[in-house]
């Protein structure tokens, strides 16, 4: 591990901790958390899957295109690793998604349709409740390294644990309802998204820069910036 | 008692059959009844700030839902302009809704559970549940609420658009494809150029999405992309069959 990279990773735990802190934003955290798993560790591109009470899983984070429609095929299909994790609790690594056809059939094709050899599925856990899955994607086959594995298990630790902190606040008496509103949040994120698209003419990837940017400027959460933008309200077209 | 499996395929099996949104309402609030150890169950929709009850099970509960509605207090109230669940294990313990506490208790309610049904965080109606007993729900009852709130989302969305299920309406259509494919991120993307695009709420964009959908025979996905690729807009006014620009 280079000097640098490990600077990088105690700055992200750090940053992560002190927002653990007080007041959580779920969802602003679980999208940088992702940002910074892609970042930090030997892979392409990272997806968050989080169970809603139901058991179903949604996606919450992914840091590229290709991620998030993989992670919404397996959604959909009922079909992958990312799944298989959640369900069983236990890590699940695929090394070369080539020798895994039989597993899941489908899966496999769309994962190197959309250009990815390699798969890490990490559980996100809160003592025996299962929560969701973290999903690591790679363009070239290969296993990941036991270092990235547990750095990997530690940044999904702490999404784990935002969420519990967020369980505990007056508005969610429990898991189950601070999970219900994650999911909920993220809706309404994607709603924002195409608000901003359509009022500001640019894209869904800019409209949610210009809504993270603006929640950080204004010290406000990301889910309530996006709840005003559907009920109406208008961002400053300039806050880049 | 019944287990989580049972009270998921109960609820879902629910929402799915002949007579459309309001047939389905009144299946969910009975399987509600059923399942989740509650003595009634109603399930209303919230257009321009108004509620209109859709679906009904169990006896005394439509007194429970319009006393809300006239006294203009109470959970249901509540949890609708809030978005968020309100629970109260004993309406004996709790001074917020005075003049709905002591009307309800008139008709022997003591427990009361009121969830939004939302789209992209917006209400688009509310779950009653209520007791004669006091106390919390349990985890599986919980678990099982939440999800009865979930697939409640698919009746109401049906009544605002009646017509838009015809064609559909008697396929065993299985529930969690549906939410499933509702809950995609470019369909929420989609419904939010909607609502820039027609100046109307969530729900409604969410509808007008859906109809497009079922008219034409695609997926809510492709609709939602080509919508984001203005490559398909939708009329202003309730015709979305017409040709496209």
């Amino acid at each position: 591990m280079t000097d640098q990279r490990e600077k990088d990773i105690i700055e992200s735990f750090i940053g992560f901790a002190d927002r653990l802190i007080d007041d959580v934003d779920v969802l602003a955290l679980t999208t940088e958390l992702a940002a910074d798993c892609a970042r930090l560790l030997d892979v392409e591109a990272v997806g968050l899957l989080l169970a809603d009470p139901a058991g179903v899983l949604h996606l919450l984070a992914a840091t590229s295109e290709e991620a998030r429609k993989l992670e919404a095929f397996q959604l959909q299909r009922d079909e992958g690793p990312c799944l298989d994790c959640y369900q069983t609790g236990e890590p699940v690594s695929v090394a070369d998604l080539r020798t895994e056809t039989q597993r899941w059939p489908r899966f496999a094709g769309v994962a190197e349709e959309q250009g990815f050899r390699s798969v890490h599925a990490i559980p996100m856990r809160l003592r025996t409740d299962r929560l969701g899955a973290l999903g690591l994607f790679g363009t070239s086959p290969g296993t990941l390294k036991d270092a990235d594995l547990k750095l990997a298990q530690g940044l999904a630790h702490v999404a784990s644990i935002a969420i519990v902190h967020a369980a505990n606040t007056p508005e969610h008496s429990d898991v189950l309802t601070a999970l219900r509103a994650a999911v909920t949040a993220r809706s309404v994120l994607e709603t924002a998204k195409g608000v901003i698209a359509q009022t500001q003419h640019v894209d869904t990837q800019e409209a949610f820069r210009r809504m993270r940017d603006y929640a950080h400027l204004h010290h406000q959460h990301l889910a309530d910036v996006a709840r005003a933008v559907v009920s109406g309200q208008t961002l400053p077209a300039t806050t880049r | 008692m019944v287990d989580g499996d049972e009270v998921r395929a109960g609820l879902t099996a629910a929402v799915v059959g002949p007579g459309g949104g309001g047939a389905a309402a009144d299946r969910l609030c009975a399987a509600g009844v059923d399942l989740l150890a509650v003595d009634g169950a109603s399930l209303a929709l919230v257009s321009g700030g108004a509620f209109y009850s859709v679906g009904l099970a169990g006896a005394g509960i439509s007194a429970v839902d319009e006393l809300q509605f006239t006294l203009g207090e109470g959970p249901c109230l509540d949890a609708v302009n809030s978005s968020a669940p309100v629970l109260v294990a004993e309406l004996n313990d709790t001074h917020r809704w005075p003049a709905f506490a002591a009307a309800a208790s008139q008709l022997g309610v003591r427990a009361v559970f009121a969830l939004p049904v939302t789209v992209a965080g917006f209400p688009v109606g509310v779950l009653t549940l209520c007791r004669h007993r006091p106390g919390r729900l349990t985890r599986v009852t919980a678990t099982g609420a939440f999800l009865a709130v979930e697939l409640a989302v698919l009746p109401l969305l049906d009544v605002m658009g009646t017509d838009m299920r015809a064609a559909v309406n008697d396929v065993g259509s299985p529930a969690w494809d549906e939410l499933g494919s509702m809950m995609r991120s470019e369909v929420y993307q989609a419904t939010g150029v909607l609502i820039a695009q027609l100046g109307v709420p969530p729900a409604e964009a969410m509808v007008r999405l859906r109809a497009h959908a079922f008219a034409t025979g695609a997926t809510l996905s492709d609709v939602a992309y080509r919508i984001l690729d203005h490559d398909l807009y939708l009329d202003d006014d309730a015709d979305d069959n017409r040709p496209e620009e």
